[in-house]
C-alpha cells in the first residue's frame, strides 16, 4: 500500500524523497496512477507536488526570459498570454496534448520528467532553448533540454530530485510552430517537429521528436543553413542530418523507416509554413 | 486487505466522510465506498474518459486522481446535477438524437460536454469533436452524440 504525502514546502518532499528509497515524488498523476492502476510501480510513498506553493504558474522574469513552474498544467501553458513568437511553439505544443481533461490534469514537470520519447514537450522546449531547474535535498543544479535525455526513458535526473522549473529565453517576434503528425487528434507523435525562425529571419532552430530516445537537434547545421533558408539543397542537407541522428523504433505508431521518411518532410513544410508566417 | 482511512469529501454538493483504500482512487472511492455509480471504469489508465468527474468544476479523470487529494475540493457528477440547465438541454437532446446506445461512456461524455458549452456556447461541430475526443464510445456511435451536442448547443444559444 502507498502512503500518500501532501507535503506544503518542497523542502519537505524533498526530504522525504532523500529519506526513502521507494518513494516517488507525483505531479498531476496523468501517468503515473495509470503506471500504479496497472501495478507497474509500486511506490512505498507517492509525494504530492500539488500543495507546494511557488511551483504552478507562468511568469515574466525581471530580465525578460520567462519561467514555467513544474506544476504547470498543459491547458494553462496551451493559453498562456505569454508564450509569443519565438516561444508560441511550445504553447502550440501543449494544446496538442492528449484532450482537454489530460490537459487539465497533467503537467510540464511531470511529462519531462516520464520523458516519453513520443511526448509534445520535449521538441518543443528542445527548439526554445529551455533550462530545466533540479532540486534535491540541500542544492539545485540547472542543466540544458538538450542534455537532459540519457536514452530510452533514461534521464540525467537522480534518485531524490525534481524537475521544480523550466526557463526559457526571452521571446523574439519571430515565428514559431509545432507540427505533430498521429494517427488521431490526441494520440502520442508518430512523428513531431518543432521549429523557429531566429530573431533576423535568417536561420531556424528545429527539434525532431519522437524519432529517437529524445529530442533531435544539431545547432551545428542550424549554424550552416544561416542565410540558405531559400536554398532547397541547403534546407535537405539540415534534414539529412536530423535523419543520420535520430535512431526510431517500429511500434504501433509507425515503422522506423516511416519516421525517417517524415523527418525531411516536417522539416521542409515547417519551414514553409513559417516564411508563409513571416510575409 | 488494503487499510482505510477516513476522508471528508464534498460530492454533488454534500458533505460525505467515507472510509477508502488510503491510496484510493477518486473513482474507486466514488463507485466502491460511496455507491456514485456515473462514473464508470472503462481502462482505468485516463484514456477511455468513462470515469470522468468534475473537481471544483474542471473535468478530470478520477480514475487519475487520488481520493487523498480531493479533500477541502468540490466533486461533481452526473448524479448530482439535475438542476444544471447546461446538462439538463445536454441529456435531452443525447435521448431525442439517439446518442446512448449501452450508455457506459455517456456519463463520461455529458461532462466533457458540458465542460465545452460552458466555456464555449457556440462551438463548431469540429470544436465539438475535438472537445470530445478523449472520450471513448465503444458502440462507436459518435455521429448521434455529436448531433446531440451540437443540438444542445444551437438550442442553448437561443
Amino acid at each position: 500500500m502507498t502512503q500518500i504525502l501532501q507535503p506544503e514546502t518542497l523542502d519537505e518532499a524533498l526530504a522525504v524523497l532523500a529519506a526513502e528509497d521507494e518513494a516517488m515524488p507525483m505531479s498531476g498523476g496523468a501517468t503515473l496512477v495509470a503506471m500504479k492502476n496497472a501495478r507497474l510501480v509500486e511506490p512505498t510513498h507517492l509525494v504530492s507536488l500539488d500543495r507546494i506553493a511557488g511551483l504552478r504558474g507562468i511568469a515574466t522574469l525581471p530580465d525578460g526570459r520567462i519561467r514555467i513552474g513544474a506544476m504547470t498544467r498543459h491547458f494553462e501553458t496551451a493559453s498562456s498570454a505569454l508564450l509569443t513568437g519565438s516561444l508560441s511553439v511550445l504553447r502550440q505544443a501543449a494544446g496538442k496534448i492528449a484532450n482537454r481533461v489530460v490537459r487539465n490534469m497533467g503537467t510540464m514537470g511531470g511529462s519531462v520528467a516520464n520523458a516519453d520519447p513520443a511526448a509534445d514537450y520535449l521538441p518543443a522546449l528542445a527548439c526554445c532553448d529551455a533550462v530545466l531547474t533540479i532540486a534535491r535535498a540541500g542544492g539545485e543544479r540547472e542543466l540544458s533540454i538538450l542534455d537532459y535525455v540519457e536514452d530510452w526513458y533514461e534521464t540525467a535526473l537522480e534518485e531524490g530530485e525534481v524537475i521544480t522549473a523550466f526557463t526559457l529565453p526571452a521571446p523574439e517576434e519571430s515565428p514559431s510552430a509545432y507540427r505533430k503528425i498521429a494517427r488521431v487528434t490526441g494520440d502520442f507523435a508518430t512523428a513531431s517537429c518543432a521549429m523557429a525562425l531566429t530573431a533576423d529571419g535568417q536561420g531556424i532552430r528545429v527539434a525532431i521528436g519522437a524519432c529517437g530516445p529524445g529530442p533531435l537537434r544539431d545547432p551545428e547545421a542550424e549554424q550552416a543553413l544561416i542565410g540558405k533558408l531559400d536554398d532547397p539543397d541547403a534546407v535537405t542537407a539540415l534534414a539529412e542530418r536530423l535523419v543520420a541522428m535520430a535512431d526510431p523504433i517500429d511500434d504501433v505508431r509507425g515503422t522506423a523507416d516511416y519516421r525517417l521518411a517524415l523527418i525531411p518532410r516536417l522539416v521542409r513544410q515547417g519551414l514553409d509554413d513559417l516564411k508563409k508566417d513571416l510575409r | 486487505m488494503a487499510k482505510k482511512q477516513l476522508f471528508s469529501l464534498s460530492v454533488n454538493g454534500e458533505e460525505v466522510d467515507v472510509a477508502s483504500p488510503s491510496d484510493a482512487t477518486l473513482l474507486e472511492t466514488l463507485r466502491e465506498d460511496l455507491r456514485v455509480l456515473s462514473p464508470k471504469r472503462g481502462c482505468n489508465q485516463g484514456v477511455c474518459g468513462a470515469c470522468t468527474v468534475l473537481v471544483d468544476g474542471v473535468p478530470v479523470r478520477s480514475c487519475l486522481t487520488l481520493t487523498a487529494l480531493c479533500e477541502g475540493h468540490d466533486i461533481g457528477t452526473v448524479d448530482g446535477m439535475g438542476e444544471d440547465p447546461i446538462l439538463a438541454t445536454l441529456q435531452k437532446h443525447m435521448v431525442e438524437k439517439g446518442g446512448v446506445q449501452c450508455g457506459f461512456c455517456t456519463g463520461g461524455m455529458l461532462m466533457s460536454a458540458r465542460n465545452l458549452l460552458a466555456e464555449t456556447p457556440r462551438p463548431s461541430r469540429d470544436t465539438v469533436k475535438s472537445a470530445l475526443s478523449g472520450n471513448i464510445c465503444r458502440c462507436t456511435g459518435y455521429r448521434t452524440i455529436v448531433d446531440a451536442v451540437c443540438g444542445a448547443a444551437e438550442e442553448l444559444a437561443q
